[in-house]
């Protein structure tokens, strides 16, 4: 008999689990009685337990692609007739595979970790604490949401993934983005526990991880604007972002992890908010594990939520021993960790930074309290609530100004303490990019206050990034004996953490741009279309050429052949349609858009199509600068991968704690 | 009010497919309705009571489908925002709007981030000073203090 | 100073702890909503009724005519509704029991539009001897603040609502419904 996939399988999880909760227990037994044996015996673990988790997902994907339907989730999950692309990404479109997926990343950061992170005391106990996590990810793999079940009885085909999933290729990419960038900043958080754990509370647990957290927050950004893409492409209603708590949960990682960013260049140059920083990633680990924790359980009412069974309370179980365990030993470390905090002026780089952490906190707690606020209005009162978009809007929109406009004059200001005179110049110059944007924008016609806001902190920025190039710029030039290109060529090249920074902030003012002008000014209506007749929306004519069905495999696609035009002049032609995946499914409305600099016109069917449909009911939206959205992320990733290749800076502890003594003294 | 009946599990997995189903199977059967701008506004700010987490103006739902009408009949009628909310509110109860409103327990959801942004704020301002006291005065230095740096400094670099 | 830092940590993740246990032995959200309309007097309805109990009741049942008057069992159902197929045969046998007291069933289709034919076959298969109509344009769903089906009102002989049971109705909840109705 040949074996079962599902046995191979389940085997390889259960390893993987018992090998990461080896490299755990030994690894830490290793690091405490410093023994080296141990330690590298723990080590190798790891790339032991990555080699198992990857038999596990080779295992999966072999029984997805060969529609082995003996395999519980290809039975409850895949499709004979979907096409291969679908049948990969499966892996990741329910509860369990997405576990698997995640424990792979996990298993595969550790051993790309255990191979080329330098030696240090902190290693074994950053391994150990990664090789902690993966226990549980692998025993929830292995005991509560066992994916490998081999079934007796196998059915002839399965129902296929979620349709909504299966309807977009974006699918493939936004679910791996966010689990790699929360596997991402479990690094820092490793290294942070190790750094408690040890009493070696000084920067050298940031400055290791400097690469993994920005490659961390990277993914989580990209994963959040590739979400909100794929909602726009799918679900019909013209928007990317919905405050639903499943989205929540993303964006609250995000900031802590983006108040982290900014945070650990205070330690790094001022050695000072030692304490704030370990606490910063600790808050972020475990907010990621809230994150999965609340939807997965259906605690919170959301869109997306996977369902329920066990996995919901081992989470919450894990969620709560990650917090407790980290943050007691930050209070019980707090005297070794706490620095002795100086300031010259909260009119500089460091002070920017702290009122950065304040808002992104501000910002952090607004969306927390709003996620969880129906539940517990719930279990203090038992009246019921809903907490939804226009109070999310209305509560954050000034804090996220606010961060525009700190985003503009942080970089300005120098460490320590802002000179008078530059201070005063540079303010001028702000100031005067602020008004005129802003008065630019009031004169095309801009009257709404948080798009004119944006547009004026828009310019406002867009001169403080001038200035920040000018400033260090212009004196190379007027040294230089170089040409300017080589000059301009060689300062990029240097300076890729600096530059890079400056490209994340333009994509970050090109998103606001984006997002203030497609909420605010967007047009949404239905209209009814004769077949060969036409309808007005927003200066365009909307005209119904003719119906249309068309079969793909593993999809039926019925829709509308709709003909834009302004003034008579032809625009484009959207098939707004109907998906239909496998015989009883449900059609799911697909939106056709037409993208544009300007603004997209956007088309949704809310009608059904058939042979002899007279008439088709369309929702149409226009989204002013949406495109600019996607564009903002393409540049940030940009960015971000530009700024990895820059070196880290790491100020030798015992000189700057030298020279403070030396003041004192 | 009477005390709700016990709900099993086997109801409630009944009761869940039930949901499912309001909220996924039955699409848009042909509306007639042109709708306008407002009208996406309004709903935009209610719950669409047979889905999870979706607003009327976002679902696809029939109930949703038909609330929108709803809303553009009313709007017709010469019927202000805050009287169609109304409408909603008398019949679904606060749970509907996706804005609580501003008055008893919900209140504190919307103070709750302004005071925690004040308090981030006076933090601020407040560790700011002390920090920068601490750096205006390097030289009134607590000896007791002093001697504590140098011997952490000293048994650090052993 | 340590100890009551640890305090503190132990107290918030108490706080969170206590929280989302609450929110898993909760079960879903929003699924046992009380009714607004319980207490107050029952919105009423102009019905459609499907062929098989116009005689008896009129084309158009209005609910007017009965409320105030009798105690009335109001159920909204759909032919996509799985528990709906549970509770049916449940409100057949009631109804057959108590259609000589002054109790009178009625069912509305609802969030169904223009499924006739498997309104009547849904009608067909339980045999339900209490008049049914169609709310094709889901209408009373939310003039009755309907978050689902099946669900169920229970309104007095003074036309007020007194209970919403959401779900199926089972033998228990008609058996206590009905007796309060009837007291």
């Amino acid at each position: 008999m040949p074996l079962e996939l599902g046995v191979v399988g389940g085997a390889a999880a259960f390893l993987a689990f018992a090998v990461a909760l080896y490299g755990a227990v030994v690894g830490s037994l290793g690091a405490w009685r410093r023994d080296a044996r141990l330690m590298t015996s723990a080590r190798l673990s790891s790339v032991a337990g990555f080699l198992l988790a990857t038999v596990a997902v080779v295992v999966m994907q072999t029984a997805l692609l060969t529609d082995d339907f003996s395999v519980s989730y290809v039975a409850a999950h895949s499709r004979i007739a979907s096409p291969i692309w679908v049948k990969v990404v499966t892996m990741w479109a329910a509860l369990e595979g997405s576990i698997l997926l995640w424990a792979w990343l996990l298993s595969g950061y550790t051993a790309l970790l255990a191979a080329i992170a330098p030696l240090s005391p902190l290693r074994p106990w950053a391994l150990a604490i990664m090789q902690g996590v993966q226990t549980f990810f692998f025993f929830v793999l292995a005991f509560l949401a066992n994916p490998f079940t081999v079934l007796a009885v196998p059915p002839l085909d399965g129902p296929g993934p979620n349709e909504l999933l299966q309807n977009h290729w974006m699918m493939a990419v936004h679910p791996l983005l966010m689990y790699l960038g929360f596997v991402g900043l479990t690094v820092p958080f490793a290294y942070a526990m190790a750094a408690l754990i040890t009493r070696r509370p000084g920067s050298e647990w940031m400055t290791v991880t400097r690469r993994w957290t920005l490659t961390g927050w990277g993914f989580l950004s990209a994963a959040i604007v590739a979400g909100g893409w794929w909602s726009y492409e799918v679900l019909g209603w013209g928007g990317y972002w919905a405050w639903d708590p499943v989205e929540n949960v993303s964006l609250m990682p995000w900031l802590t992890a983006t108040a982290f960013i900014h945070s650990v260049q205070v330690q790094e140059r001022r050695q000072m908010l030692k304490p704030w920083n370990v606490m910063l990633i600790l808050l972020t680990f475990s907010l990621s594990i809230l994150g999965t924790f609340l939807t997965r359980s259906g605690v919170v009412s959301s869109v997306h939520a996977f369902g329920n069974g066990p996995v919901g309370p081992a989470f919450l179980a894990f969620f709560l021993l990650v917090t407790l365990g980290a943050f007691a030993l930050l209070a019980v470390r707090w005297d070794d960790v706490k620095d002795r905090a100086e300031l010259d002026s909260l009119v500089s780089r460091e002070g920017s930074f702290l009122g950065v952490n304040v808002l992104f906190l501000a910002l952090t707690f607004a969306v927390l309290l709003g996620t969880l606020f129906p539940l517990i209005v719930e279990a203090v009162s038992g009246a019921r609530v809903t907490v939804g978009p226009p109070f999310f809007d209305q509560v954050t929109l000034p804090l996220w100004l606010l961060v525009l406009l700190l985003m503009g004059i942080g970089p300005l200001l120098p460490w320590r303490k802002a000179e008078d005179q530059l201070l005063s110049r540079n303010l001028a110059w702000l100031l005067g990019g602020l008004v005129v944007s802003g008065a630019l924008a009031w004169v095309l016609g801009v009257r709404k206050v948080y798009p004119m806001l944006t547009v004026a902190l828009a310019g406002y920025n867009l001169v403080s990034l001038a200035l920040l190039l000018t400033g260090a710029l212009v004196p190379r030039l007027r040294l230089a004996t170089r040409p300017a290109v080589v000059v301009i060529r060689r300062y990029a090249f240097e300076n890729r953490r600096r530059v890079g920074s400056m490209v994340v902030h333009f994509a970050v003012v090109i998103i606001a741009v984006g997002v203030a002008f497609s909420s605010g000014y967007r047009v949404d209506e239905q209209l009814r279309v004769d077949i060969g007749g036409s309808a007005q929306f927003e200066g365009y004519t909307l005209t119904a050429l003719d119906t249309f069905m068309e079969q793909t495999p593993g999809r039926i696609s019925s829709g509308a052949i709709v003909q834009v035009s302004r003034d008579g002049a032809f625009v484009g032609t959207l098939r707004p349609r109907l998906n239909v995946f496998g015989a009883g499914g449900r059609p799911i409305p697909t939106p056709a858009v037409l993208y544009r600099p300007s603004h997209d016109v956007y088309l949704n069917l809310n009608s059904t199509v058939g042979p002899d449909t007279q008439f088709v009911v369309l929702r149409a939206v226009k989204s002013p600068l949406v495109t600019w959205i996607w564009v903002g992320g393409l540049v940030l990733v940009f960015g971000v991968i530009y700024s990895l290749g820059g070196a880290t800076r790491a100020l030798p502890a015992h000189a700057t704690r030298a020279s403070t003594v030396a003041q004192e003294a | 009010m009477t005390a709700a009946a016990p709900v099993g599990p086997a109801v409630r997995r009944a009761r869940w497919i039930a949901v499912l189903l309001a909220c996924f199977a039955s699409l848009a059967v042909a509306q007639q309705v042109q709708l306008e701008n407002r009208v996406y506004e309004i709903a935009g700010k209610l719950r669409c009571p047979v889905c999870t987490s979706e607003s009327v103006a976002d679902s696809s739902v029939q109930l949703a489908i038909q609330m929108r009408e709803i809303i553009q009949e009313q709007l017709n009628d010469g019927r202000s925002e805050a009287q169609i909310l109304a409408f909603f509110q008398e019949r679904y109860g606060d749970w509907i709007l996706l804005d609580p409103p501003k008055r008893g327990l919900h209140l504190l959801v919307w103070v709750l981030p302004v005071v925690g942004a004040i308090l981030g704020v006076t933090a601020l301002f407040v560790l700011g000073r002390r920090w920068q006291r601490r750096s205006h005065e390097p030289i009134d230095v607590d000896p007791a203090d002093l001697a504590r740096v140098r011997s952490e400094l000293a048994s650090e670099e052993t | 100073m340590k100890a009551r830092r640890l305090l503190v940590t132990l107290a918030v993740v108490a706080a969170l702890g206590g929280i989302f246990a609450f929110g898993l032995l909760r079960g879903e959200p929003d699924r046992d909503l009380p009714s607004e309309l319980i207490g107050r007097p029952a919105p009423s309805f102009d019905i459609p009724l499907y062929e098989r109990y116009q005689g008896q009741y009129g084309d158009v049942l209005s609910l007017s005519e009965y409320l105030g008057e009798r105690p009335l069992v109001v159920n909204f159902w759909a032919s996509w509704c799985a528990p709906c197929y549970v509770e049916a045969p449940v409100l057949q046998s009631y109804w057959q029991e108590y259609q000589d007291t002054d109790v009178l069933f009625v069912g509305v289709q609802t969030q169904d539009k223009g499924q006739y034919e498997e309104g009547r076959a849904f009608m067909d298969q339980f045999g339900l001897g209490f008049p049914n109509g169609i709310d094709d344009d889901s209408r009373m769903s939310i003039g009755w603040g309907l978050l689902g089906v099946p669900e169920t009102f229970f309104i007095d002989r003074d036309g007020v609502v007194r209970e919403k049971h959401i779900g199926p109705v089972t033998p228990e909840v008609m058996e206590r419904q009905l007796a309060a109705l009837l007291e």
